[in-house]
């Protein structure tokens, strides 16, 4: 199951490579977007044991319900990385709203200030 | 400890002279600065009977222990000579320049400098380990550079500077390695170790590269051809500067290094041969170059390049048998060529030039310069019975015995032939004969490219009127004139045993050579030759020499290469962005593809299996986020584009539920939500013209290859990503992981029920609150960038550019912030969601560490409801009617909070971040409390800080008006 999951991450990358070399400058931070979702899901693929229930414990420190818990790891750091990556994406689009004033354009090909 | 203070004294001096300068005049703060220094003086001729009884003292302060960067102290007999030299030759130096300088500022900025590098050239020779020693030896190099180029609006000055940072620092780059080297051959830094390591380094495979990458530093510090040239050029130093640094002590750095590595690197084929070759090559070239200046500095620093010469060529010899001549030499010329600087920059001081031509006869208005300066180049010329004789003597007989000591010797004459010409020159045509000074048409030679002319005019502009120097100025050359008579009458008592107990062997050394000897006749010859050559000047004078490249000539040839090899590179930039992350990336794809990764999978490991039901419904959603997530791509508008991603990020959150993983699939939830209204918002803060313009570019605008291009770029990448995933999924081992130990040790250790819970708080809370700090930031950059516009020149001139370009066209400027969407409705729903979105932060907070929700998700959840109370209300009115949402305050309460709940334990006798559960404590609806309670309310204020600010910042009416 989590191979699914590993080759899924792999076409969520593509689609977020692809869609961030548009020219487009909002486009290209949706591209950014899809990368963040796609490593979260790679996170989760390498979750250490397909677990059937959440990862708690009860008073006895047994988990609850018998199963096999889903790895508690994992999900800690996917907790982290999406607050991250929210915080992340809101700078990235405050400097997309910054070029768009000063350029007057959200097309990168038109901002061509990095030439020499 | 003693000594860390007095290699403390200067640097503790020079922070003092800027702030003192203002209450000081410049010759106090001369004084100043020069007392400080002879104090220093004293205590280290105090050193002097422990050494000579103990042999070398070695104290050590651990400074970074586990880098073996140790401060540590090494004295001997060698360091002291130097030591005493810096201190001995600053204190009358500081003195000369109270009175040099008439602006106390200038003087305070200078002096400052100049501690500075005295605290830094005494921590060099006092260096105990090898890592000190070259920090130590950077700085001298730095301040050397800020010294050259104390006059910056020159632009001889500026070069001179560059080329002599360009030079040193590169050497000193071959010196760090070079002494990495020696500290893993010798397996210590610290000097003591490495000195009693005996034949270890030369018998270590990696001894020619220690040997050359030392001599490398040691060359270009002590200006060695062809390295040579950087010297000259650091002329348009103020003269203070230059008879202090690039006379008496830095340029001795590189000598000092080799004295220090003799015993345990010198005495070989290697070592003779090249410290022999180059250090006569450069004395004679020195020597040479030196009687053909104009300008008084300008002889004087080629003099000192080939006193240097003379100096390595002797620490070459083997056995040995030049480091007495070596270190008698250093003395010498400390001596009579500081007192040559000085003089002559009290020359330029009086007379406005230091140009030999304008110059002659000027005993008649400065009797006592007269005289020092004659005492001075007598020294420098070695006639007995002065001080310099000495070292010439000396100087001569370690030459007999080497190799092929005919060619030598016969160098060596040439060369001491010439500087006795220099001296004439420097004593005769500008203090004998009629008075004149001819300043008439003076310009400052300030074209370097002119290698007789390589200095500017020095810190007085040109003028033709003489006024007299004050007595002090004559002082400090007066001094050390005396000591070059007075040291030839103590080498009994003073000179000889401070040799000794550097070289820790007997020697002989005297004033009067007990028969005449080679050396004697050959000392004679150099003297009559030296005479000649004088004598004939008029008629040298006049040839023309043929043109050789220079060194100022090939430097500039190399740094000029350089910028043109930039230039041709910036030819590649096209400036597009998409342009640099396709190179990126396929530079990725090449890397992974030649490094071989597809062997990491195992794939007769990989197997699908699907068990259930869920595995079923997992498949569905993982398809459900990709065609979403395709759909973003496919959508042209942008708002569409944005919900698109929206359900590719509900999708996983579904997936996350299903893991099982009710924590981070309420986070999803809610953050995806976040982002998508955040997005929506933006796109609304973005003109539509704009937004449209691009959409039909890319529609229309762009060729079908490009994108084909794209299609494989993303292809292959997206391939890699899968490789690699699927390795790590599949090699993983599955069971005996940490996870099973945070399983076990959540509830015992962190007190929570909910493992996620557990980690974030407590076994990763670290990770937890670098992430909500770096999430504050990222928040409150956002309300930067949105609400101010950057100051300055730049921004004036981009607003210029840009209403050039698109004309007076008026963007959409509401001054009403109340939005389109505030209608009676919205207020109302807003009104109630706020107090409810707190009641739900609460419970989660509550109940942490039991059920799903968290910290996080209580942020977001408020978050959410202030967002709502913006739409609806506009910026205004929401700031009115909230009073309590400031969000930067909210933001650094969280953190502080944070933080104060993990230093709490400390105070406790416990480590950072300890958990305190609070068992005793029987709280209503089976509510537990632990101090995990406390950090998760710190995280609820900072992410709700950071919403806020970001919302905030997009509802902000400035940010409609800098539009």
């Amino acid at each position: 199951m989590n191979i699914l999951f590993a080759i899924a991450t792999g076409i969520m990358f593509g689609l977020g490579v692809y869609q961030l070399l548009r020219r487009d400058l909002i486009k290209a931070s949706f591209g950014f977007y899809i990368l963040f979702t796609a490593i979260n899901l790679f996170l989760l693929a390498a979750g250490a044991f397909e677990g059937t229930v959440p990862a708690y414990v009860d008073a006895q420190n047994e988990v609850i319900s018998g199963g096999t818990p889903s790895d508690p790891l994992v999900q800690a750091l996917i907790l982290t990385a999406i607050v991250i990556s929210f915080g992340t994406y809101a700078l990235l689009l405050s400097f997309i709203v910054l070029a768009s004033r000063r350029f007057k354009t959200v097309d990168s090909d038109e901002i061509d200030d990095l030439i020499g | 400890m003693e000594i860390a203070l007095v290699n403390a004294v200067p640097f503790a001096l020079a922070a003092c002279a800027m702030p003192l300068s203002r209450w000081l005049t410049a010759r106090a703060l001369g004084s100043l600065m020069a007392g400080g220094m002879a104090l220093l003086f004293v205590i280290l001729v105090g050193y002097l009977p422990t050494v000579s009884a103990q042999g070398a003292l070695e104290m050590l302060i651990a400074w970074v222990p586990s880098l073996n960067l140790n401060l540590t102290f090494y004295i001997d007999g060698l360091a002291l000579i130097f030591a005493l030299t810096v201190t001995g030759i600053g204190a009358l130096v500081m003195l000369y320049a109270g009175y040099y300088f008439e602006d106390a500022a200038q003087a305070g900025r200078f002096l400052m400098l100049m501690m500075a590098f005295s605290g830094a050239m005494l921590g060099l020779v006092l260096a105990g380990n090898l890592l000190s020693l070259f920090i130590m030896w950077e700085l001298t190099s730095i301040i050397s550079f800020l010294l050259i180029g104390f006059k910056g609006k020159d632009k001889a000055a500026r070069v001179g500077a560059t080329m002599a940072l360009i030079i040193t620092g590169g050497g000193g780059l071959a010196l760090l390695a070079g002494l990495m080297l020696v500290g893993a051959a010798a397996g210590s830094y610290e000097m003591a170790a490495i000195l009693n390591s005996g034949d270890l380094l030369r018998e270590h495979p990696a001894f020619l590269a220690i040997a050359l990458l030392l001599m490398l530093g040691a060359f270009t510090k002590s200006a060695q051809f062809p390295f040579h040239f950087w010297l000259p050029n650091a002329m348009s130093a103020p003269t203070p500067a230059s008879a202090f640094l690039h006379s008496a002590t830095m340029v001795k750095a590189g000598v000092y290094l080799l004295l220090r590595f003799y015993p345990v690197l010198g005495d070989n084929d290697l070592w003779t041969g090249l410290l022999l070759t180059v250090g006569l090559l450069t004395m004679f070239i020195g020597a040479f170059w030196a009687i053909r200046q104009n300008d008084l500095k300008g002889c004087l620093a080629f003099s000192t390049v080939s006193w240097l010469g003379a100096l390595v060529a002797l620490i070459g010899l083997p056995n040995g048998y030049g480091l007495m001549a070596a270190l008698v030499g250093i003395i010498a010329h400390a001596m009579y060529k500081g007192a040559l600087f000085l003089i002559v920059g009290t020359v330029d001081h009086s007379t406005g030039t230091r140009n030999l031509d304008e110059l002659s006869g000027l005993r008649a208005k400065m009797p006592g310069f007269a005289v020092a300066t004659a005492v001075a180049s007598l020294s420098m010329a070695g006639v007995p019975p002065l001080f310099g004789f000495v070292a010439k003597e000396v100087l001569l007989k370690a030459m007999d015995k080497a190799p092929s000591a005919g060619i030598v010797l016969f160098v060596v004459t040439a060369a001491a032939a010439l500087t006795v010409t220099m001296a004439l020159i420097l004593f005769w045509d500008v203090f004998m004969g009629k008075y004149r000074v001819a300043v008439a048409n003076h310009q400052p030679a300030k074209d370097v490219s002119d290698p007789h002319h390589p200095l500017g005019d020095d810190a007085y502009a040109a003028a033709p009127h003489h006024h007299d120097a004050p007595f002090p100025m004559l002082l400090a050359p007066a001094v050390l004139g005396v000591g070059s008579v007075l040291f030839s009458f103590l080498i009994d008592p003073v000179i000889k045993p401070l040799i000794q107990l550097t070289l820790g062997t007997p020697i002989s050394l005297y004033l009067i050579p007990p028969q005449i000897d080679l050396a004697f006749q050959l000392s004679m010859s150099a003297l009559a030759i030296g005479f000649v050559i004088f004598i004939t000047r008029s008629w040298w004078r006049a040839l023309n020499l043929p043109k050789l490249p220079t060194g100022p000539e090939v430097y500039r040839a190399v740094l000029g290469s350089i910028d043109a090899a930039g230039d041709l590179l910036l030819k590649t930039q096209n400036g597009k962005i998409r342009h640099y992350l396709i190179v990126m990336l396929i530079a990725v794809v090449l890397f992974v593809v030649f490094s071989n990764v597809a062997n990491v999978v195992d794939w007769s490991r990989a197997r699908i299996e699907i068990k259930s039901a869920a595995d079923v419904l997992k498949i569905m959603l993982l398809l459900l986020s990709l065609g979403a997530t395709w759909a973003s791509i496919a959508f042209h508008k942008h708002i569409l584009a944005a919900l698109a991603l929206g359900m590719a990020g509900y999708s996983i959150g579904g997936l996350f539920l299903l893991e099982p993983a009710p924590d981070v699939a309420l986070v999803q939830f809610l953050v995806e939500t976040l982002a998508t209204v955040l997005i929506i918002l933006i796109l609304a803060k973005t003109s539509t013209r704009e937004r449209e313009k691009v959409i039909q570019q890319a529609q229309r605008g762009t060729p079908r290859h490009s994108n084909i291009r794209d299609v494989i770029i993303a292809t292959v990448v997206g391939g890699i990503v899968t490789l690699f995933a699927v390795a790590a999924v599949v090699n993983r081992p599955s069971r005996q992981t940490v996870a099973e130990w945070h399983m076990e040790n959540s509830l015992p250790k962190a007190g929570v029920n909910d493992v996620v819970a557990g980690i974030i708080t407590d076994f990763r809370g670290m990770d937890t609150m670098i992430e909500i700090t770096v999430f504050g930031l990222a928040a409150i950059s956002v309300y930067t960038l949105l609400t101010r516009p950057p100051a300055g020149k730049v921004w004036r001139r981009l607003q210029q550019h840009t209403a050039m370009q698109v004309g007076e066209e008026s963007s959409e400027v509401r001054a009403d912030t109340t939005p389109r969407l505030s209608t009676p409705l919205t207020r109302f729903a807003a009104t109630i969601v706020l107090p409810f979105s707190f009641l739900l932060a609460m419970a989660q907070l509550l109940y942490a560490g039991v059920g799903p929700g968290d910290g996080f998700t209580a942020g977001v959840v408020t978050g959410l409801g202030v967002a709502l109370w913006f739409v609806a209300f506009g910026y205004d009115e929401t700031k009115k009617r909230l009073p309590w949402l400031r969000s930067g305050r909210l933001i650094g309460a969280g953190l502080v909070l944070a933080f104060v709940n993990a230093a709490v334990p400390l105070f406790f006798g416990r480590e950072f971040a300890a958990i305190t559960i609070f068992k005793e404590l029987t709280l209503p609806a089976s509510l537990k409390l632990a101090s995990t309670t406390f950090f998760e309310i710190g995280i609820f204020l900072a992410v709700l800080g950071g919403i806020s600010a970001m919302m905030e910042a997009i509802a902000h009416p400035k940010e409609v008006e800098s539009l």
